[in-house]
């Protein structure tokens, strides 16, 4: 299994939220602004490298019977430090993300990986399969953080950046650059239903792309045929 | 038969697993306590300052206070400083509020809350819708309502059950001033 392969995987053709389907609670939840969306991705990122490289590392030692428990167990431990890292060190983070955080511990993304993926592979290829997929995670809740906060609240990269002085602001207040006039925004966006739609919305424009793109690749392959 | 060994294998792999996570984490939380203890502390600092500024603040024992009540603090040159908690619309909602010595709010400020983004967030935003509607507890006394329930506080958009909790909040821990004197 090469890199590129691995990475198309993460990103389109098996990524965890569009295609796989998994990890969709707290993606509903946290992407209402392009901070809590890229905390949130990378935290996740780093996790599942983590956690993948760990279960990958002692595979041959994790009896059957219990190896749910253990990756539960690595699982928690590595969110459980990540928690604490955010806390001492990017507070705004973290109460942003709140109760998201320790959620991740029951996050299927994670132990899907583990399950799937890392449990049977190498620790080099874990360790690639953690952060491709964690960057494929990362870009679906970017993606639907600028769409919902732009027409959800009418501005963009809150929490990041700062309209009055366009400066990078990594600590969180940072009230984004507004777009759309404050009060016009479609409210309902921000809402957890407005996170279904946006969802609904991306599937959909995934599916209409591979179904396009295969269709090509049939169409290319007939050509050369004849 | 199974042979003894077959079960107790998984288990002591479990437990060794579970060990050596635990003394990670243990570690973990030896570097990082201290900082995190210092960042709550200086962020309610913080909160209380922007509710009623004082260059101190003595903490008052409030045994026997309703149970929304946390905490009070008496602030060096008069009033005080409540931390109340409660039931807002997602789950529990953390306010200061400043008591001014002639049993007036002085400000509030939302410091724990979990309220849905975009709505009763707004409450503890530091934006201008925030500081708006926060700005409109300054000066009240008595019971504080919202228009709805015959008050003065306008609620925020979509958000009349946070609005209603800081109300409500406030409202106690005027009450608390009172009986404090």
């Amino acid at each position: 299994m090469n890199a590129k392969k691995q990475l198309t995987e993460g990103l389109i053709t098996n990524n965890p939220v569009l295609v796989q389907q998994i990890g969709l609670c707290a993606t509903m939840a946290i992407s209402t602004t392009l901070f809590n969306g890229i905390g949130m991705g990378l935290s996740v990122l780093i996790i599942l490298t983590c956690c993948n490289v760990v279960v990958s590392a002692i595979r041959k030692i994790i009896p059957g019977q219990v190896r749910l428990a253990i990756f539960v167990v690595v699982i928690a431990g590595f969110v459980t430090i990540v928690d604490l890292l955010l806390q001492a060190f990017i507070p705004a983070l973290s109460s942003a993300l709140g109760v998201f955080i320790p959620l991740i511990v029951v996050n299927c993304i994670i132990i899907g990986r583990a399950e799937a993926f890392s449990s049977k592979e190498g620790v080099f290829l874990s360790f690639r399969d953690g952060v491709f997929q964690g960057l494929g995670y990362t870009c679906v809740l970017v993606i639907m953080c600028l769409f919902r906060e732009l027409l959800g609240s009418g501005t963009i990269g809150g929490g990041l950046l700062n309209g009055a002085n366009s400066f990078i602001t990594l600590d969180g207040t940072g009230a984004g650059i507004r777009i759309i006039p404050e009060g016009f925004g479609a409210g309902a966006l921000i809402l957890p239903f407005g996170g279904f739609l946006t969802l609904g919305l991306l599937m959909a424009v995934m599916q209409y792309a591979l179904r396009k793109s295969s269709e090509k690749k049939a169409k290319k392959e007939k050509e050369v045929k004849e | 038969m199974k042979k003894a060994i077959d079960f107790i294998k998984p288990a002591v792999i479990l437990l060794l697993v579970a060990a050596v996570v635990a003394l990670v984490l243990g570690l973990v939380d030896m570097m990082t306590r201290d900082r995190i203890e210092a960042i709550a502390e200086q962020t309610k600092t913080n909160a209380m300052n922007a509710v009623l500024e004082a260059p101190s603040y003595e903490a008052l024992d409030v045994t026997g206070a309703p149970a929304d009540i946390d905490e009070a603090y008496a602030a060096e040159g008069g009033g005080w400083v409540v931390q109340v908690t409660e039931t807002g619309s997602q789950g529990a909602v953390t306010m200061m509020v400043g008591v001014n010595p002639d049993l007036t709010c002085s400000g509030i400020s939302v410091t724990k809350s979990s309220e849905t983004a975009g709505l009763g967030a707004i409450a503890s935003q530091q934006s201008a819708a925030g500081d708006a509607f926060r700005s409109q507890f300054v000066g009240q006394s008595g019971t504080v309502a919202v228009t709805k329930d015959g008050g003065t506080i306008n609620a925020l958009t979509g958000a009349t059950i946070t609005s209603r909790a800081i109300s409500t909040g406030v409202t106690a821990a005027l009450a608390l001033c009172e009986s404090l004197g």
